[in-house]
């Protein structure tokens, strides 16, 4: 099996020394790009290690690239040089935006779906990947709320701003379940929405669940293993979109390296009996 | 409709300074818009307190948790994070501690988010090779007075009253102690600096100190051993500058040319 296509982990602060010393027996890394924009020091040094082991993906977090504000260039620079130099196999953004007259929330906000929100994304997208030289994927977030004068599915939406823009799609499955079970939507019409080619790597992750005024809310904390729900949706999804990338997640309460590898062993499982139906 | 700028500028105030008005553009459906819009307030304090937190593992050990809490929050109000790097949300917390402090017991914990700012900058400066100290033996002894330097990127000078490197090393994992520390024993003059391994503290005496400051902030050598000589009767100069290579911080060494 090619190494891209067993299942891939997120690289984690805690796990850097470790990472190095055994080379875990997972297909490839995720590394947030803003936490290796170091010029230097020895989370870079580790990055590097990694990457001359292992296929390697750069998953931003802070571009706010849906934002009105006019794009960070500073910000666009990093990832651009941090592109150049590691040369990734994926380089990843989320459909969202984190910050308006220069204050960050440093979250991933939901955009509203409307023709305006979608021109200004194809654009941004447009923008970014020119500095790129390369295509960029685009990855669905969780919601906890929808805007009223949304008019378009999120899926759809999602598949215009890849058709008009070029990029490729980074579907995160829990956050297709985290978002439908929030606002009643069916998750599989979700996956159905989203054109077959497009998909080019998928996330899993566990997400935990609240009570906020009375009512059950899902919030993607990436602080638990991906539920069942979760894991029989990635069968679907797997079913649709065949055997693209995938990462497990895990960014709070991150728990030892071996549970993320079995983690990993999991989704390896699912993507090969995948494989063994296909052929 | 509103036009996408102006829904995110509102939802941004909502998030900020209690603005309601982007509450109309929110869905209810089951659960009302202000319960939806402070899931994504909550998820911003959250963070920003866990992302301050990281940074600042000796300010929330000294005040505790809750109290660190609620410092980060006033922080938070007062210096949105301006950047989509969480590395720079600490940039003014130690100037911010400094004017919430001023005068009060609690002065001295400024000066420990200095050094802890400083620590984080380390950590991520660029790397940068060691002058040899062969680039010495080409320099005429007349040029000694007038020669300049650079410093690795991730050298840092803190100054402090209080005992900040005790303070510091008592609250790390590693070396975590109850001792009880005198914050009038006497400050520390330090140098924070990165080898290959790690960031590490050195205390200098006030003069070597000095000396090491006034270059790394660009003044030539004879310039910087006066300030040296100023503090301390008798400042081995000889010593203080073999010192500074061994710490092997310098990476340039300039001779200007002399103006006529």
């Amino acid at each position: 099996m090619n190494e891209a296509l067993r299942a891939g982990i997120g690289l984690r602060a805690i796990h850097h020394r470790e990472v190095i010393a055994r080379g875990p027996a997972v297909g490839w890394f995720e590394a947030h790009s803003e936490n290796y924009f170091a010029r230097g020091g020895s989370p870079r040094e580790v990055l590097v290690g990694v990457r001359r082991n292992y296929p390697l993906s750069l998953h931003g977090v802070g571009l706010s690239i849906g934002s009105t504000d006019p794009l960070d260039a500073t910000h666009l620079a990093e990832i651009v040089r941090l592109t150049r130099e590691l040369e990734p196999m994926l380089v990843s953004e989320h459909l969202c935006w984190g910050s308006v007259g220069g204050r960050f929330t440093n979250d991933l906000l939901p955009l509203p779906y409307t023709e305006e929100a979608l021109s200004h994304m194809v654009s941004r997208v447009s923008q970014a990947q020119d500095a790129l030289g390369r295509q960029m994927l685009i990855e669905n977030v969780s919601s906890y709320l929808q805007f009223e004068h949304s008019q378009i599915d999120e899926w759809d939406f999602l598949a215009e701003l890849a058709r008009q823009s070029g990029c490729g799609l980074l579907l995160d499955v829990n956050n297709v379940y985290v978002s439908a079970m929030n606002h009643g939507l069916d998750a599989l019409r979700f996956l159905n929405g989203i054109p077959h080619e497009a998909v080019r790597e998928m996330h899993l992750a566990g997400h935990s669940i609240h009570t906020v005024g009375g009512r059950e809310i899902r919030i993607d904390t990436h602080s638990a293993p991906v539920c069942d729900d979760v894991w029989s949706l990635y069968s679907a999804a797997l079913e649709r979109f065949g055997p693209v990338p995938t990462l497990i997640e895990w960014d709070s309460e991150i728990p030892a390296l071996d549970v993320l590898v079995e983690e990993a062993h999991k989704a390896d499982r699912a993507l090969e009996t995948h494989h063994a139906r296909a052929a | 409709m509103p036009a996408l700028r102006e829904l995110q500028l509102a939802f941004v105030a909502s998030m900020f300074d209690e603005s309601d008005a982007v509450r109309a553009h929110v869905r209810e459906e089951g659960m009302s818009a202000e319960a939806r819009l402070g899931i994504y307030r909550n998820n911003l304090r959250e963070g920003f307190i866990k992302a301050l937190a990281l940074g600042f593992p000796v300010i929330e050990r000294l005040g505790g948790t809750d109290y660190f809490r609620q410092r980060a929050l006033e922080y938070l109000a007062a210096h949105p994070s301006r950047s989509g790097n969480l590395h720079y949300i600490g940039a003014q917390f130690a100037p911010f501690l400094a004017r919430k402090f001023a005068g009060t017991q609690y002065a001295y914990f400024a000066d420990v988010a200095a050094l802890e700012w400083a620590y984080q900058e380390a950590q991520v400066a660029a790397d940068a090779d060691a002058l040899s100290p062969e680039a010495f033996a080409n320099v005429a002894a007349e040029d000694y007075e007038r020669l300049t330097f650079e410093f690795h990127p991730a050298c840092h000078f803190v100054q402090s009253r209080y005992p900040i490197v005790k303070i510091w090393r008592a609250n790390q994992p590693e070396t975590l102690s109850d001792e009880v520390i005198d914050l009038d024993a006497g400050g520390d003059n330090v140098l924070v600096l990165r080898t290959p391994e790690c960031v590490e503290l050195h205390r200098l005496p006030a003069a070597r100190f000095a000396l090491f400051d006034a270059l790394n902030r660009g003044e030539d050598l004879g310039t910087a051993l006066e300030r040296g000589e100023a503090l301390e009767s008798g400042f081995d100069f000889g010593a203080a500058l073999r010192h500074l290579v061994e710490l092997r911080i310098l990476t340039t060494l300039r001779v200007p040319a002399l103006s006529t």
